[in-house]
């Protein structure tokens, strides 16, 4: 079997990288952390790799708006390269920093294939602060979201100031209408959050979470399943190992959600490109 | 050319921030303000031409979809508008990524000069406002007059052409570096000279210093330099190296100490060494997890075969208390880089943070620099700032407050790395200088940052006077250099590490010179922010965010290649010698030629009077009380006390996942909202160990005798690692000490005697529990003089002494983390155990405090009765007997019965008759059982089915069944030793309770 080839960029303040080359490495992929200056060298080709991750972190201090400086450099540098990297049929995933990134680069929304114009904006949390929480997610199953299929419901961390998902009334019309909101804040019961805090943890738009390009193929999240990789990770997991010893039902180092969310990059990667 | 650029939110978007003001104004004035819209500025002073600005404008500070931006002012109307920037020479992080952002975008390098500038105006409206009114926003809320300038505008005096001004903050220092000589003709004039130039030389410091340069051999040397009086650069070495600070001066001194009510002296001729280093040696030998203690920038100790932890804990007081945010985001980023300058270096894995501060609601006479809640809100920004932007999670933290923090208050941050055992095959956590090594300064440049701090303050301000001495830390330019150091370390590039902080390169040269025995450093060569620094300053500032890195010659292509990648600056500035000398020249010529043993000339130990005068004798005594009545509305006062409630508020601002490690949260429970004993973090991800950390402050108790107040931290530090699964035999320790001035004078410091028999017995506490725990100090560090001078109504002033205060931090590893447990109840129909027995231990407590007393009966530790405790808790949560484990802290069972059930959402149901009690039968009584702080004591859930292994494990140890878990969301109800139920109380009345007080903070 060929190795699916992961790419994590670094430098500049990005901070998760590590823990997301570990769940790319966990799901089943070969991943490379990247610095943004050895891919802008040329050090490093992209071409080479299947799935590139904007991870989260503050790049650039985040001063000038998240992810906004970030965006302009790699738009500027290697814009044309990415783009071809979309077109070719792989996946770029942003998480965080790197969803607030993939909208200043115009990747997102990525309308009628043009993958340069900012439509969608992340800003600051309506609570006024960071704000670091678990929050409850709901998979809207018409998405052709590569990285959610199969997911119904579940739980990630949240850690942001600038989470809030905004855009104009026609271009949340058309977000929804061509199911490009892929993750939505919901409440317990896996309903839609209705912009309830702190299940909506920053006030956005529509309990907008996650959105994708129209081909599924690109995808921005502002929560991070890469912090979900080992089920003790979960705020409550002392209490789940507990009811399973009660119920005598132990389960064996089940993969979790955030991983899983990987595995259908990885897998989609084996079962179309590869 | 300067060009203003101003931009704003849309105007039908909520601005988060102005929304914030308004409701901290409402808060903390009372203004009724309508509306506070946001408008961020950007001043360019660069030559660049119109299409290059409009790009700039377009393509990189104006969001299309929710920013409008103009290089006029924009017209967001208001009544008032208040503008705030910062003073010259402050560090304006958003200014320069601006610079970075701005040459990448237009492909160029701004040329020497050019600068981009940020600031902000904030447009107010409400129809009554007054300029008084936004006076004092702008210079209580938004500005800080040592850092920052502000300008307040009416609708009517606004120039709608010109605006705020173009506002260029520029340092202009119209000066030529020169060095300057200080005779040492007689200790007097050498005494006038230090004070007049701040050199806090200190006097009986100088007949030494004098002895030195009017040495034959030495005056021969330096001659040959071309040197005669020792130069500033030398003085101001000496004065660094010598400073309480640095050498420690204080825990090396000689202490009388007497005990007052024997009479009896003894004489104590150094803490550190007595009381710290030969324990620590001690139980080095005996831990063979120990890796490396005592000389290093921090501790390390082993975490598994192929990785050591690193753990080091700081303070900064001083910095925090003139500028909050800037002083503990400078704190967190410092202490960052220590890790970082261990052994080769080492990866930040966590970080955690100890505020303490006077109340919050504080309206007295006396008033401090900053007010405590606007001290707060500083540090807690700054460290959410500084530990977020560095992508350190920070689990754990604590906040008290106590009056005796409006003198000063203090900001203790503590910080833990990771690093491979070897690199290259060579073990880590050695490094050495050699001859011929080069001298590397990385990261950020050198200003006037830091330089004789204290004093500089209190000159006067000029527009362009930088204020350097007040810095703001840059955790963006930090997390750069960590990232390529560890890349360069990796690649075994790297023999010796060391960060740049207190002394600068002074002490960090100037001590791993001390190795290679000399080095010759070109002053020249260190990058500055902006000419016109003296050498001594060059030698000597604070400047943040630098690392001195040391490498052999072969290996500079490579290493400034990496630096190049990973953006950072490097600056080759010096090498190594042997030659005994430290020697320091500019363009080629000497400004500093000392010999390296210099330090070691037998300057004159540091000499206290300690009188220990006992509690009793200081009038202190148990307050006579009966049984309370209404123990409901009490405990629910208890639970909403402000150092009892729930800091969710601020645990929530702070970055506690990232690296993806997090197994025991800050917050736990059912609906996370209850502070957890301890958190565990998995460093490496590929491992199942765990890190687990707890830390503890009990300064109340110092009030009645520091001895045990210090066992008492130390032991709830351990109990809190016990509860959440760590292993008893890997706990190392971290010491702050944070004392008032200890140094008697009859008018100035009248108590110092007292203060200093406290730190003595501190010190002597700290040893026993190290010795009876087994716990290696793996650092540690003092903090004296936490006194302030308040100015009080009349003009007078009045010296404000903070209670002697340990913090204590402890880390130990966790050998499986699927083993960690956390403090809530979790199924209906578990027993409840009290594990521990409860004394008659009030003195000092959560509830004396409460109705205003201070005891006699100060918590003890019993150190050999309690370990063989910890380790059968261990054994228990390791083999799953336990399914919940909280320790009692301050407040008691009274609180932290609560804390299990609103973390659970449980009832339980406790009966007091079956609290094992310890000591004298007749002073048994409910309120004491309830309240008493007795250490050593876990509150336990355990399955029935569990309940014959749990009590055997436990048999002899003081285990009691003491109750039950009830259904879900039933009340917590506690029946009193005659049977009667004495609490009765919802879960959502205690959460209510524990939550309400800072719910609605942001």
């Amino acid at each position: 079997m060929s190795d699916v080839n992961v790419l994590v960029l670094t430098g500049y303040g990005l901070n998760c990288d590590h823990e997301t080359a570990h769940a790319f490495q966990l799901a089943g992929a070969v991943s490379t952390r990247v610095h943004i200056n050895a891919l802008i060298a040329g050090e490093v080709k992209l071409d080479g790799f299947h799935i590139l991750t904007f991870g989260g972190g503050f790049s650039w201090g985040d001063d000038h708006g998240a992810g906004v400086v970030q965006a302009v450099r790699m738009k500027t540098h290697l814009g044309k390269a990415i783009e071809a990297f979309i077109q070719s049929g792989k996946l770029v995933i942003g998480i965080c920093n790197g969803f607030q990134t993939l909208v200043n680069m115009g990747l997102l929304p990525g309308f009628d294939n043009d993958y340069r114009s900012r439509r969608v904006a992340l800003i600051h949390n309506d609570c006024g602060n960071f704000r670091d929480d678990w929050v409850a997610l709901k998979v809207n199953e018409k998405s052709p979201c590569v990285f959610t299929q199969g997911l119904d419901a579940m739980e990630y961390p949240i850690r942001h100031g600038e989470g809030k998902f905004y855009a104009e009334a026609d271009v949340i019309k058309r977000l929804t209408d061509q199911n490009q909101i892929a993750l939505r804040y919901a409440l317990k019961d896996g309903s839609t959050a209705n912009g309830k805090f702190p299940e909506n943890p920053n006030g956005s738009v529509d309990d907008i979470a996650g959105i994708c390009d129209a081909t599924g193929r690109v995808f921005g999240l502002m929560p991070h399943p890469e912090a979900y990789s080992h089920p003790v990770n979960h705020p409550a997991w002392t209490r789940q190992k507990e009811a399973a010893i009660r119920t005598g039902i132990i389960p064996d180092n089940p993969e979790t959600p955030g991983i899983r969310l990987f595995r259908n990059g990885v897998d989609y990667i084996r079962n179309n490109i590869l | 050319m300067q060009k203003r650029l101003e931009i704003r939110l849309k105007p039908h978007l909520n601005d988060a921030e102005g929304h914030g003001l308004r409701k901290k104004a409402e808060a903390y004035f009372g203004l009724a303000i309508e509306t506070v819209r946001t408008i961020q500025i950007v001043t360019l002073d660069a030559d660049l031409s119109d299409t290059q600005f409009n790009t700039i404008k377009n393509d990189l500070f104006t969001n299309p979809v929710t920013q409008e931006s103009s290089f006029d002012p924009l017209d967001t109307p208001f009544d008032w508008c208040i503008w705030v920037g910062f003073r010259p020479g402050v560090r304006d992080n958003a200014g320069s990524t601006a610079v970075e952002a701005i040459e990448d975008i237009l492909g160029l390098k701004f040329k020497e000069g050019e600068a981009v500038y940020t600031s902000k105006r904030y447009c107010i409206t409400g129809p009554n406002l007054t300029e008084k009114d936004m006076k004092a926003l702008a210079s209580e809320l938004l500005a800080n007059d040592i850092i920052q300038q502000y300008s307040v505008f009416s609708k009517e005096s606004w120039d709608k052409n010109n605006g705020v001004g173009l506002r260029v903050s520029k340092v202009k220092l119209d000066h030529t570096p020169t060095v300057s000589t200080i005779t040492v003709e007689s200790d007097e004039l050498l005494r006038t000279i230090s004070n007049e130039r701040n050199l806090a030389l200190r006097s009986q410091d100088i007949p030494v210093i004098r002895n030195y340069f009017l040495r034959d051999e030495v005056k021969k040397d330096r001659a040959a330099m071309g040197l005669s009086d020792p130069t500033d650069v030398e003085l101001e070495y000496i004065s660094q190296s010598r400073s309480d600070h640095c050498n420690h001066n204080t825990f090396q001194g000689i202490f009388r100490y007497t005990d007052l009510t024997t009479g009896e002296t003894e004489v104590e001729n150094n803490l550190f060494k007595t009381y710290i280093k030969e324990p620590t040696l001690y139980l080095k030998d005996k831990k063979d997890w120990v890796v490396s203690v005592l000389w290093d920038n921090a501790g390390i100790g082993r975490f598994d075969e192929n990785n050591n932890y690193v753990i080091t804990g700081e303070t900064h007081n001083s910095p925090s208390n003139m500028e909050a945010y800037g002083g503990a985001i400078t704190g967190i980023v410092g202490v960052y880089r220590d890790p970082l300058g261990t052994g080769l270096g080492a990866k930040l894995v966590m970080g955690s943070y100890g505020f303490c501060v006077a109340d919050r609601e504080y309206s007295g006479d006396y008033q401090p620099n900053l007010h405590p809640r606007r001290l707060l809100d500083g540090v807690i920004e700054g460290v959410k700032d500084g530990g977020n932007k560095s992508g350190i999670p920070t689990p754990f933290g604590q906040i008290y407050f106590e009056k005796g923090y409006l003198g000063k208050s203090l900001v203790f941050v503590t910080a833990l790395g990771i690093m491979p055992a070897t690199v290259n095959g060579n073990p880590s956590h050695e490094k050495r200088t050699t001859k011929g090594d080069l001298i590397i300064m990385c990261g950020g440049r050198v200003g006037k940052d830091g330089i004789h701090g204290v004093t500089a303050s209190s000159e006067v301000f000029s527009e362009n006077t930088p204020a350097g001495h007040v810095q703001i830390g840059d955790p963006y330019t930090q997390k750069k250099m960590h990232d390529f150091i560890l890349d360069a370390r990796d690649e075994g590039i790297i023999v010796f590490i060391t960060d740049n902080g207190g002394g600068g390169l002074s002490s960090s040269i100037g001590e791993s010179a001390e190795i290679s025995n000399g080095c010759h450093v070109e002053l020249e060569k260190v990058p500055l922010k902006y000419n016109g620094l003296d050498q001594w300053e060059i030698w000597i500032s604070e400047s943040q965010e630098r690392m001195t890195v040391v490498i052999q010659p072969e290996n500079l292509d490579r290493f400034m290649e990496l630096s190049k990648k990973h953006a950072v600056e490097s600056s080759v500035i010096g090498t190594y010698t042997d030659t005994g000398k430290l020697h320091i020249t500019y363009h080629g010529k000497t400004c500093a030629y000392v010999n390296m043993d210099l330090l070691s000339e037998g300057f004159p130990q540091w000499e206290f009077d300690a009188e220990w005068q006992a509690p009793e004798r200081r009038g202190l005594f148990e307050p006579v009380t009966n049984e309370p009545k209404d123990y409901n509305t009490l405990i629910l006062d208890l639970l909403n006390r402000p150092n009892i409630c729930s800091k969710e508020w601020v645990t929530r601002q702070y970055d506690h996942e990232v690296q993806g490690g997090s197994v025991i949260k800050p917050l736990m429970g059912k609906e996370r909202d209850v502070a957890s004993d301890a958190s565990v973090v998995r460093p490496v991800l590929s491992s199942e160990r765990g890190l687990a950390f707890s830390q503890a402050l009990l300064p109340t108790y110092s009030a009645i005798d520091a001895y045990h107040m210090t066992t008492c931290t130390i032991d709830e530090a351990v109990r809190r690692l016990i509860a959440v699964g760590a292993d008893p035999d890997q706990i190392g320790g971290v010491d702050n000490f944070c004392w008032p001035d200890i140094q008697f004078h009859p008018e100035k410091n009248p108590d110092g005697k007292f203060k200093a028999a406290q730190l003595v017995r501190s010190c002597r506490a700290l040893k026993d529990m190290c010795m009876a725990y087994e716990i290696p100090l793996l650092s540690g560090k003092d903090s004296m003089y936490v006194d302030g001078h308040l100015k009080g109504r009349y003009g007078e002033t009045l010296k404000v002494s903070a209670l002697e205060t340990m913090q204590f931090s402890a880390s130990a590893v966790v050998t499986d983390v699927k083993h960690c447990v956390s403090l809530d109840a979790k199924m209906e129909g578990d027993l409840v155990y009290i594990v521990g027995e409860t004394a008659d231990q009030l003195g000092g407590s959560e509830y004396y405090e409460h109705i205003g007393k201070i005891g006699l009966n100060v918590p003890q530790v019993n150190a050999a009765h309690f370990m063989p405790r910890y380790r059968a808790m261990a054994r228990a949560i390791e083999t799953g007997l336990v399914a919940s484990v909280h320790g009692v802290y301050r407040g008691g069972l009274a609180v932290h019965l609560p804390m299990v059930a609103i973390a659970g959402c449980f009832g339980m149901t406790i009966r007091l008759a079956d609290v094992l009690w310890e000591g004298d039968t007749a002073k048994r009584r409910d309120d004491r059982i309830l309240f008493s702080e007795t250490p050593g004591r876990f509150i336990v859930t355990v399955a029935p089915k569990n309940k014959m292994l749990f009590e055997k494990l436990f048999s002899a140890m003081g285990a009691k069944h003491v109750g039950e878990v009830t259904r879900e969301n039933d009340p917590l109800a506690i029946i009193g030793s005659q049977g009667e139920e004495k609490v009765r109380l919802s879960v959502s009345s205690m959460k209510h309770a524990y939550k309400k007080r800072f719910g609605d903070e942001i």
